[in-house]
């Protein structure tokens, strides 16, 4: 069994580890719209010198559009900058909106309308990155066939709620159709719909039959699915359960693709033996999300923490080492290595010092302006972020691996290991995600 | 403030630790005494307090409250942490509750703090 891992593309400060730990670790890239249009030739050179096999999926973000314009506008209450130059690639009705008013469900009652509409966001995706992907300097060094077109082409999609889904469903659906006809004969031949749902969308069994029974009508190649803001180490298992259930509806008994965009460790072993391939695949952040809110729509700043492989959650540092202290695993390097992390970050950060862990929390001291004055707050250091991010993304490979490899016995007992290491220091709710996901995969 | 440098400490004010900034650090010889202060929000001091215990020898709440609750008391006496009074009408202060010593300082983290803590100046 395999599990596709995916990475969302973030900042360029990161670009560097999209081959980290190892070349090949990553299916491919996402790639949001917006950053795409905003950035065409940093994001050209990155697929092309950063990337092991220069496969991407544009998010065409389309969702944008339909919120209150204040989420797409800066502080100017102008559109940001990113989110115009998408508008004028994508033309109208968007166009005429953008910043002043939200799309809705009437702006596409002319079908010519929603046609044209998909066919530029279908150009968009096809083109638009690949033609500063040829002009790059990178591509003297590689065969035109080497420049590849994305991996999938992703129809228009709109956020779809328990109670606007009717309003949006056709529009979906209808557009999804017309991106196959758009598709032709050309190199990509791949279609994926989008699934961005309310959490409210998963505990309603009808709504999620609705939404994936008339989806299958555009016959879609694969699906990215988005719940809004679903943090699966707080979900209860109502939610869970509903993620499962929606997961499995659209992959059709594995005859669909169906990638989770924002996903944890509970959606990776849905991937896998113990979820039986609900999904094809998971994406995620560098070091950030796992979970991510609809609106607003882009952004977000990295921050460090330490992921705690055995609780598969990130901590704040300051947390993480009150747990490990009070569990007597900075006692010694050895004893880290063996109850905390092996990985090869971690040792190289440690070099034998249980001491070097503050290294993780390492940080410097900014005045910050606070309502009742300024106040010294310390910011992790870049180099204690790149620490977290690559303790981070080794245990994530290790992840993908262990759940798409071990057995079910296997994999429950590393659950139950997490709940008995933590549940002294952490107490019953800091490990109960860790049941939840047991008592969900199992049920 | 006052209150404190009457018994011998000496002062610093928001100082940074592990992402947090602590209200008011008092040093006395090598013994440092951590203190969260706040008007109302107790539960919150409390909470804000865990995250010294790694590098503060006392931890202490400073509150503001006309009188203090036995939930606030029994809470603090069961972590160890002292309680501070601060009586708004006649602007002093008392101790409810002298803190024990935390036991649980985490050295190598302590020796980040004071290297850190070199560059504050004293406020008293």
């Amino acid at each position: 069994m395999q599990i596709d891992h995916w990475m969302m593309f973030s900042t360029f400060a990161e670009q560097r580890h999209f081959e980290y730990p190892e070349k090949g670790t990553y299916q491919g890239v996402i790639i949001n719209a917006n950053m795409a249009a905003y950035a065409p030739a940093g994001l050209a050179a990155f697929l092309l010198e950063k990337t092991a096999t220069g496969t991407y999926i544009i998010d065409p973000l389309t969702h944008a559009f339909q919120h209150d314009p204040e989420v797409i506008c800066n502080s100017e209450g102008e559109p940001k900058s990113s989110i115009k130059s998408i508008a004028q690639a994508y033309g109208d009705p968007v166009l005429a909106l953008v910043g002043a008013r939200p799309l809705l469900p009437k702006h596409f009652k002319d079908s010519k309308v929603l046609r044209a509409f998909t066919e530029r966001c279908v150009k968009f995706q096809l083109d638009y990155l690949r033609s500063f992907m040829k002009e790059a300097d990178a591509a003297k060094y590689v065969d035109d066939d080497e420049i590849k077109p994305p991996y999938a082409v992703v129809a228009p999609y709109f956020f779809l709620t328990e109670t606007t889904y009717a309003h949006w469903l056709p529009i979906c659906i209808g557009a999804a159709k017309q991106t196959r006809e758009n598709l032709g004969d050309g190199e990509c031949q791949k279609v994926f719909a989008a699934v961005v749902v309310s959490q409210g969308i998963l505990l309603d069994e009808r709504a999620q039959e609705a939404i994936a029974g008339r989806l299958s009508e555009a016959a879609p190649d694969g699906y990215l699915l988005w719940v809004d803001d679903l943090d699966e180490n707080s979900a209860s298992k109502g939610e869970l359960a509903g993620l499962l259930n929606l997961a499995r509806r659209l992959r059709a008994n594995g005859k669909r693709e169906v990638i989770n965009l924002h996903g944890g460790y509970f959606s990776i072993m849905a991937a896998g033996v113990l979820g039986k391939s609900a999904l094809s695949g998971v994406t995620h952040g560098p070091e950030f999300g796992e979970f991510r809110p609809v609106v607003p729509v882009g952004g977000g700043i990295p921050i460090a923490r330490y992921y705690i492989p055995r609780l598969h959650a990130r901590a704040r540092y300051r947390d993480a080492l009150r747990m490990f202290t009070a569990k007597g695993s900075l006692d010694s390097a050895a004893i880290f290595h063996a109850d905390i992390c092996d990985c090869g970050e971690c040792k190289d950060v440690l070099t034998n010092d249980a001491a070097n862990f503050t290294l993780f929390g390492e940080s410097t001291v900014k005045s910050v302006r606070r309502k009742h004055g300024i106040v010294r707050i310390d910011f992790p250091t870049t180099e204690a972020k790149r620490r977290c991010l690559c303790h981070y993304l080794e245990k994530k490979r290790i992840e993908y691996q262990f759940a798409a490899t071990a057995s079910d016995t296997l994999l429950l007992s590393d659950l139950d290991t997490g709940i008995q290491a933590y549940q002294d220091v952490a107490g019953l709710e800091g490990v109960a995600h860790l049941q939840r996901w047991k008592e969900t995969l199992t049920a | 403030m006052r209150f404190l440098a009457d018994e011998g400490y000496r002062i610093r004010l928001e100082v940074p630790n592990m992402g947090q900034s602590a209200d008011l650090v008092a040093s006395r010889s090598r013994w440092l005494t951590f203190v969260e202060a706040k008007r109302h929000d107790w539960r919150r001091a409390l909470r804000q307090c865990r995250a010294h215990e790694a590098v503060a020898d006392y931890i202490c709440v400073a509150i503001s409250l006309r009188s203090v609750s036995n939930a606030l008391l029994q809470e603090a006496k069961d972590v160890g942490y002292g309680l501070i009074r601060y009586d708004l009408a006649s602007q002093t202060c008392e101790w409810m509750l002298q803190p024990s010593r935390n036991t649980k300082v985490w050295l190598p983290q302590r020796r980040r703090l004071m290297a850190a803590m070199k560059v504050i100046d004293y406020a008293d």
